[in-house]
């Protein structure tokens, strides 16, 4: 092999042929990358509402780093990059340069700022190594929403072929692919899933249902993240448990041209973002549905019961996240969960989609609380909860594991450690994949449920086996 | 995307060594692709799960749940995890010839 000298490996490391993302996309991005990037920023500020927005970030741009104390990825790393205003800065340097006035006129008298290739790689990497899970914005004294900045940067990357392949192709499969849904789960095989989960559960809860599925004219129809399909049989079988045990089973269905809740483009594109909203409305009108009832899963929900509204208007169907149904039935007395079979320790994991908003904080609690002997809270938790690490749609992308395990997820492994919980409920299939792989690398010694997966344990049903009677079969028959 | 030889045969593969065409498939492919698993010898469990995955496949044109995947087999997901260490998603489904996959998988 030919000796390279120091410097000629670097001149060959800094050729743009060689510059990498710590993704993979689906193609290079081609020439003239900034200009291309400023004709897309342009366009989203002539088609958006970004700017007044931006203005008034620009206007205010304090760099008093508070937010640095707030990022688990900063406690983490330690790399200045990390720090949320420097990151949402590189977004603001270039709009105060390029598309406003007093950034045109500073120009012409000092150096001005200028965007570079080099800039936009380290955009692309410093925007991916944000799990969007905006803890930084409740510490924020001038209440900037670095997340959101997070978004419109990613979003403008994406405009210029700057996404992560694992994004894209899913946004991809789930808008022009046959399946319709992010996981390319077939028709077919959803009928299978379905058909298998209601034999697991004439087994193993003594009752016979058969699942509802393109039903019309029903009050809730179901979305869940499709993973759950795949990976999640306790938490769907735990859903679909409340709705037999609540006497609402011929009140859902699950739609057969749509059954995917996931909506990547909350992570990079409002473009997708709407379709993909609408795509579900659509499934919604199609079936006559009344509203719209999502599974565990934080960013689907969000997606959904923010965006529903912005995107459809008058004609936006209510939305409700599945443990806000639960604690309905519960508080109703419609379900009964048994607190003598749930005898672990459990702690709550708060998704940061549903949590930093304040929207699902103690509803879940109230559920487990009601049931579960031995509850202990992390700490900071709720609104001020620590991201599992892998939120902002870094879970879905393989290469980022390591990032995701040693330093993203680091900080809520000692939280989850601290609690010294036999359980961790994570109700999101986004969180719920990352820390089943964050206990496994820290070692930490317990496992990682759904909340509906510990429901099913305990919630009585009619004619069916009693939780005591199941919890001894389960431990005959293990998995 | 890359081209490397498994079973004999020049062989698509995506970044993360999954076969692009689930058809260049076939009984020493998938030795090769258990190889860069880290699994050396294809003993009859590995080939137990492999020929379900694969079966399913052709059938649904997706993988199957993973809880079926215990239930078929009789094997408990570590002793899944002990045959294939990147698991049944990443691992024994790339031995199976299945696509890379995708979403929150």
């Amino acid at each position: 092999m030919e000796t390279q000298t120091i410097a000629a490996k670097r001149d060959e490391i800094a050729t743009p042929a060689r510059r990498a993302f710590p993704y993979h996309v689906l193609e290079k991005p081609g020439d003239n990358l900034v200009d291309r990037f400023l004709e897309a920023f342009a366009w989203v500020l002539e088609y958006t509402d970004y700017k007044p927005l931006l203005d008034s970030y620009c206007r205010s741009t304090a760099k008093c780093n508070r937010c640095a104390v707030a990022c688990p990825i900063l406690l983490a790393s330690g790399d200045p990059r990390d720090i949320p205003c420097y990151r949402t800065n590189l977004l603001l340097d270039t709009y105060r340069r390029y598309f406003t006035m007093g950034g045109w006129v500073k120009a012409r008298f000092t150096t001005p700022f200028e965007l570079t290739e080099e800039l936009l790689y380290e955009m692309g990497d410093v925007f991916y190594r944000c799990t969007v899970c905006r803890r930084c914005t409740r510490s924020c004294p001038l209440g900037f929403d670095h997340g959101l900045i997070t978004r419109l940067g990613r979003y403008l990357l994406s405009l210029v072929g700057i996404v992560p392949k694992a994004l894209q192709v899913s946004v991809q499969e789930q808008l022009e692919g046959e399946t319709h849904n992010t996981s390319k789960v077939s028709r077919a095989g959803l009928l299978d899933v379905l058909s298998f989960l209601s034999e697991e559960m004439e087994e193993s809860l003594g009752v016979k249902l058969d699942f509802p599925t393109d039903e019309t004219d029903r009050d809730y129809v179901f979305f869940c993240a499709v993973s759950d399909y795949l990976m999640e049989p306790d938490t769907l079988m735990g859903n679909a448990a409340v709705l037999y045990a609540a006497g609402d089973w011929d009140r859902w269905t699950i739609g057969l041209c749509n059954y995917d809740g996931i909506n990547y483009g909350l992570f990079y594109s409002d473009w997708h973002l709407e379709q993909i909203i609408k795509r579900l409305v659509a499934e919604v009108d199609r079936l006559k549905g009344r509203s719209v009832l999502i599974g565990e899963c934080g960013h689907a929900s969000r997606a959904a019961h923010d965006f529903i509204p912005t995107f459809m208007g008058q004609r936006a169907p209510p939305v409700r996240n599945f443990m806000e149904y639960t604690l309905d039935c519960l508080r109703a007395g419609k379900i009964s969960l048994d607190p003598d079979v749930v005898t672990e320790r459990v702690t709550y994991h708060d998704p940061c989609n549903l949590a930093r908003s304040g929207w699902i904080v103690d509803q879940p609690r109230e559920i487990l609380r009601s049931f579960c002997r031995d509850y202990v809270d992390m700490t900071p938790k709720g609104a001020d909860n620590y991201c599992c690490g892998g939120g902002g749609g870094l879970v879905s992308i393989d290469e980022l594991h390591d990032f995701r395990m040693e330093i993203a997820g680091k900080v809520k492994a000692e939280q989850i450690a601290r609690t010294g919980a036999d359980i961790v409920v994570a109700p999101c299939a986004n969180c719920k994949k990352q820390l089943k792989e964050l206990v496994e690398h820290y070692e930490i010694p317990c496992t990682v449920v759904g909340l509906h997966d510990l429901v099913l344990r305990a919630i009585e049903i009619p004619g069916g086996k009693s939780p005591v009677e199941r919890r001894a079969e389960a431990a005959l028959f293990a998995i | 995307m890359e081209k490397v030889q498994l079973g004999g045969k020049d062989i698509e593969i995506d970044e993360d060594g999954f076969i692009q065409d689930p058809d260049a498939w076939d009984e020493s492919v998938a030795r090769d692709l258990a190889k860069t698993e880290g699994v050396d010898d294809m003993t009859d469990e590995h080939w137990k799960v492999v020929n379900y995955l694969r079966e399913y496949y052709l059938e649904y044109n997706m993988a199957p749940m993973i809880r079926k995947v215990c239930k078929t087999t009789g094997f408990k997901l570590k002793e899944i995890y002990d045959l294939f260490p990147s698991g049944p998603a990443k691992g024994a489904c790339k031995v199976a010839g299945l696509p890379k996959p995708t979403g929150c998988v």
